[in-house]
């Protein structure tokens, strides 16, 4: 049985923030969106300040904290966008 | 004329190049139009008070074109058009420069108008794509808006509850 793992992605000021814009998370699997941010929150503190505003997606959609994350997902953190 | 996959005469794309704006009114406009209606988003030389150098954008490129196609399936849902154009720039951009550009047509021109100001409305309230501003004394990444729970892929999108009201 190999690692599990997600892909996660960080844009903005968020990927300023932990210094990269990709990273593997080592997963359990189901475990909820909302516990991948706390681990990158609680190495890197600035991030929990941001985490009001900030919207998650899985898979490319926007989805809600508690959605669960399974092994190849493509997670991303999103602060709110400024296009236009 | 509509299909599973999208709206065969759409543009939809990202680009780090100066975006054709003519050419995409060439390409929306066709015999049955009696319409084009464009909304060009240009780089202002100024925000908040302060005078603005350079603009660069970002964005989540996949999940971006994801969206704005979404907008665009919804655009022809809602109003009797007939092709829509939708282009981000993505990169630095300068003072004066498009950062987006949307072209609608329809045969008649209310239609063309509500449909490209609610493009440009959704696109900035639900796409992934972020501005960071420069001044001479520093950058800051704009404020933006935080996007709403799907809609887009929902039929019925009554029982969702925003993420963003999740995440509060």
């Amino acid at each position: 049985m190999g690692a599990m793992t997600a892909k996660v992605l960080f844009f903005g000021r968020l990927r300023e923030i932990v210094g990269r814009g990709e990273d593997a998370f080592a997963l359990t699997d189901g475990a909820p969106i909302d516990g991948i941010f706390a681990y990158y929150a609680e190495r890197y503190p600035r991030l929990a300040e941001f985490r009001a505003s900030v919207v998650a997606s899985r898979n490319r959609e926007f989805v809600d904290w508690e959605t669960p994350v399974h092994s190849g997902d493509e997670i991303a953190f999103l602060p709110p966008v400024s296009g236009g | 004329m509509t299909s599973a996959h999208g709206y065969t005469g759409d543009r939809i794309e990202l680009t780090r190049e100066r975006i054709p704006a003519e050419t995409l009114v060439e390409h929306v406009r066709t015999s049955g139009d009696g319409a084009v209606v464009t909304f060009d988003g240009c780089v202002r030389n100024h925000s908040h008070g302060r005078s603005t150098l350079h603009l660069e954008y970002q964005a989540y490129e996949s999940m971006a074109l994801d969206k704005m196609r979404e907008i665009a399936a919804r655009v022809h849902e809602q109003f009797v058009i007939d092709r829509i154009a939708m282009v981000h720039r993505l990169g630095r951009l300068e003072i004066g420069e498009t950062s987006v550009f949307i072209a609608v047509s329809a045969a008649h021109r209310a239609a063309a108008f509500d449909a490209c100001r609610w493009a440009i409305d959704t696109l900035k309230h639900t796409v992934p794509i972020w501005k960071k501003e420069f001044f001479a004394d520093g950058a800051v990444w704009a404020d933006g808006e935080v996007p709403p729970a799907p809609v887009a892929n929902q039929e019925s999108a009554s029982g969702a509850a925003p993420a963003a009201k999740r995440a509060s």
